[in-house]
């Protein structure tokens, strides 16, 4: 079910609606969480700690003695805790409960929590009982909207992950109170534990990196992921490393696991990984060879473009000859992860089925990612092969890697399967003007024609007409390299017969997401023009008290097909995100 | 904003958290029965006599307060309600748009007009539509016919729909959303159906094990409780 069906205007007003209901879904999971905190100061109010054992007699909820013969308490059939008197809750003239039990009960139906166990039985397929269709649905067309037009109103850039992990936090606390478990509380516990299946999406991720959910273990897990990530983005095939040995075990140890956890999820962290992430050259070190296993193999793979659904497809064939994933028992159960570098976000992942008890896995799978072709350019795609054992680290076999900016999927005969041999985690080259994803511009475009008053009936702005080419620059997301310093951003439009227009906003000072709202014009183009153009965007840090200020990033903007809904569409604003490319040679604005 | 939480009116700013309950119902059937018009009415009491289709889905709010009757007979407490009333498009095109939405819904008000034989023979699709995409296999519903006020164009007699209704086993309610008649005892009865229902899920575990043989439950009490004369 997606929005793709419906018109222009009817998606918007979908998506007003959405919204709305957005709105109103926020209100009630705060309400949500503040039931669920009242919950839970009430049951460590009344908390009975092991140490304190049954013998006593004392009421769990009250603390109060309680009696041999009179007032003795009796237990509650929700807790089979010992209750006395007054911590009872009637439910029926038959029935009663104990306070805490009560209160569980009232929250259950409260927070619909009720609701979505009856759902939950109904369709048990569902990753996430919590999701509502109007929030898929808008999840959904923001990925869709990622890649594709906008309409003119911005997209909701929400972090769509953050109910559930507001979620968790009132819950957290409810894992560690010492009390004994008993029916209603593992109740609780499901509840607990569904929750955190729905952060890793995938339950196999759960049960495969059981040590993730523990919380140091995960903040530095995750810091170190994020710089692998940005590391491992800008690797090339590298033959030579497959022979290449790493000489102390204890580096080798903290290799292989900083690349382990350079695969794990990180979408949750990408919010904040600017301030996470270290230098690049100090982290280059930690991702060099992973050499746990040797790699060996092959991958068969075939990649093809739909320009007419705008997808790129994947297709994975099978391996061969693998090295073994889990070398003692010779053990090997296969699958193949695809990422469009250096989009590494959860959301894009594609994978594979996991086929079991073979080195030499039949995948024929084909894995599919909507994207509009001329973004494909500056992404490289990254092939690799992991080993999935239930409650096991899953163990990297080898990767390929293949650059798509000089692919032709226009040509047929690229189409075909071939075999690309696998090789270990590419060693970061060490200095040149390596290319280096420095974070995200994030973009709207417009191209308005100055005739546009007089010709109000027509669709589309004649080729030859002049217009005005309007570039704002929303924000900068994650650049790495500046923390707390201002920046400015020019850009430099490149029209055929060598014009070129250049314009700068003022600095922002800001910290490393600065929030730009900054405006380059440039006037008396002509959309015949634009067909050839392209849009070079700077992203520089001022440095007030020297001379030469520093370039962070790069990011261009070019090729025909992003041209033409600009030109169907004129007075539209279009949202962009490009990657930043930072690069390494120092130039002066 | 909200120091008056007990003053509740449909115009009133309704974006705090300031309830004890968000129902959502749902209203569904054929394309022009007056389903906009029906929630319409029941939000705003008011009548709109013109006619726009809905594009896909829309939704209204309105806060109620309800009164349970306890189990005891007594006059039980008062909660207030939030109801979120989703509208959906009745014409076909949208259909696996708002099929999909069924499944958010904790209650169903399906509707037909009076007046459209046609409309009250799509109520069996519509029923089957509910079974397949609703939370669970019987949820709760309201049959509605719409339209009373039009007595001399009535199509559908009030005998056939309440046959139809008791064979499914569920309330019908003749309404005029023109007039208002019996728009808000259908909603308030189907609310009344929710309310009940969400009890019944929250306790049916725990009447489940006390019937069932051998249970966690009562096996799991410590040694020291059988040493316990009383």
């Amino acid at each position: 079910m997606d929005l793709s069906l419906l018109q222009a205007l009817e998606r918007e007003k979908v998506l007003e609606v959405l919204q709305r209901d957005k709105t109103l879904r926020s209100v009630e999971e705060d309400r949500i969480r503040r039931l669920k905190l009242e919950l839970q100061e009430l049951r460590r109010r009344g908390a009975k700690s092991f140490c304190r054992q049954y013998s006593e007699r004392t009421c769990a909820r009250c603390q109060r003695p309680l009696g041999k013969f009179w007032n003795s308490g009796a237990v509650c059939r929700g807790c089979s805790h010992r209750i006395c008197s007054k911590c009872r809750v009637c439910v029926s003239p038959h029935e009663w409960k104990c306070t805490v039990c009560h209160a569980y009960r009232d929250v259950k139906i409260k927070s619909g929590e009720w609701f979505m166990e009856e759902r939950a039985k109904k369709f048990p397929r569902e990753t996430d009982k919590h999701d509502t269709i109007g929030e898929i649905l808008l999840r959904s067309y923001q990925r869709l909207s990622y890649i594709a037009i906008v309409p003119p109103t911005p997209p909701p850039v929400q972090n769509v992950f953050t109910p559930p992990f507001n979620r968790l936090s009132s819950w957290k606390n409810s894992k560690g109170s010492p009390k004994p478990f008993t029916k209603s509380m593992e109740d609780l516990m499901m509840s607990f534990t569904t929750r955190i299946k729905k952060i890793s999406k995938s339950q196999e991720d759960v049960r495969a990196e059981p040590d993730l959910l523990t919380v140091e273990h995960g903040s530095i897990d995750r810091s170190q992921s994020d710089t692998a990530i940005n590391i491992s983005a800008n690797q090339v095939p590298c033959f030579q490393s497959l022979f290449k040995r790493s000489k102390e075990q204890v580096q080798e140890r903290r290799r292989s696991s900083s690349a382990l956890c350079g695969d794990e999820d990180t979408s949750q962290s990408s919010g904040y990984s600017g301030e996470k992430r270290g230098s690049s050259s100090s982290t280059s070190t930690d991702c060099g060879l992973i050499e746990s296993s040797g790699v060996t193999g092959e991958l068969e793979l075939a990649l093809a473009y739909s320009f007419s659904s705008s997808c790129f497809e994947v297709v994975v064939g099978a391996c061969r000859n693998l090295t073994h994933g889990d070398t003692k028992k010779k053990k090997c159960h296969p699958y193949v992860k695809v990422y469009l570098l250096p989009d590494k976000s959860q959301s894009t992942k594609m994978k594979t089925a996991v086929i079991k008890n073979t080195t030499d896995p039949i995948f024929q799978e084909t894995l599919q990612r909507s994207i509009a072709r001329e973004l494909l350019a500056s992404r490289t795609l990254q092939a690799s092969v992991w080993h999935s054992e239930t409650l096991r680290r899953k163990v990297f076999l080898g990767e390929v890697l293949i650059p798509l900016d000089s692919w032709r999927f226009e040509d047929s005969s690229t189409q075909g399967l071939m075999w690309y041999p696998l090789c270990p985690k590419t060693e970061q080259p060490q200095g040149g003007s390596v290319e280096q994803v420095a974070g995200e511009l994030l973009l709207r475009v417009k191209f308005s024609s100055l005739t546009q008053i007089c010709k109000l009936n027509s669709t589309g702005i004649g080729p030859y007409e002049v217009g005005q080419f309007t570039v704002v620059i929303i924000g900068v997301q994650n650049l790495s390299s500046s923390k707390h310093t201002s920046s400015f951003i020019k850009g430099c439009l490149a029209l055929p017969g060598e014009r070129e227009m250049v314009q700068r906003t003022p600095v922002v000072k800001k910290g490393p997401s600065p929030a730009q709202a900054h405006q380059l014009t440039f006037s008396r183009v002509t959309p015949h023009e634009l067909q050839d153009a392209s849009l070079q965007l700077e992203v520089w840090e001022h440095a007030p008290f020297s001379v030469a200020d520093k370039l962070q990033g790069t990011a261009t903007l070019h090729g025909g097909l992003l041209w033409q809904p600009l030109q169907q569409a004129p007075n539209v604003w279009h949202s962009v995100s490009l990657p930043l490319r930072a690069n390494i040679n120092n130039r002066k604005p | 904003m909200s120091q008056f939480p007990e003053r509740f009116s449909a115009g009133s700013t309704m974006t705090d958290g300031d309830y004890d309950y968000l129902i959502k119902l749902l209203a569904l059937g054929d394309s022009g029965v007056g389903k906009t018009t029906f929630l319409y009415r029941y939000t705003d009491n008011k009548f709109n006599p013109k006619f726009i289709t809905t594009v896909g889905i829309d939704f209204r709010e309105k806060r109620v307060v309800y009164t349970a009757n306890s189990p005891n007979g007594t006059t039980g407490k008062s909660f207030k309600v939030h109801l979120q009333l989703w509208d959906t498009a009745g014409q076909e095109r949208f259909r696996s748009l708002t099929t999909a939405f069924f499944r958010d819904a904790m209650g169903f008000l399906l509707m037909f007009d009076l007046t459209s034989q046609q409309s009250f023979l799509n109520v069996r699709n519509w029923m089957s539509q509910l079974q397949a995409n609703a939370y669970c296999e019987n949820p709760d519903i309201v049959l509605v016919g719409n339209k009373a006020d039009l007595a001399d164009q009535r199509e559908v007699q009030e005998k056939q729909a309440k046959e139809l209704a008791d064979k499914y086993g569920i309330p019908y309610f003749e309404t005029s959303a023109a007039t208002g008649t019996e728009v808000d005892k259908a909603v308030v009865t189907l609310l009344d159906l929710v309310m009940k229902r969400m009890e019944q899920c929250v306790d049916k575990p725990a009447l489940d094990a006390q019937n069932g043989e051998g249970t966690s439950k009562l096996d799991a009490p410590p040694v020291n409780e059988k040493k316990c004369a009383c």
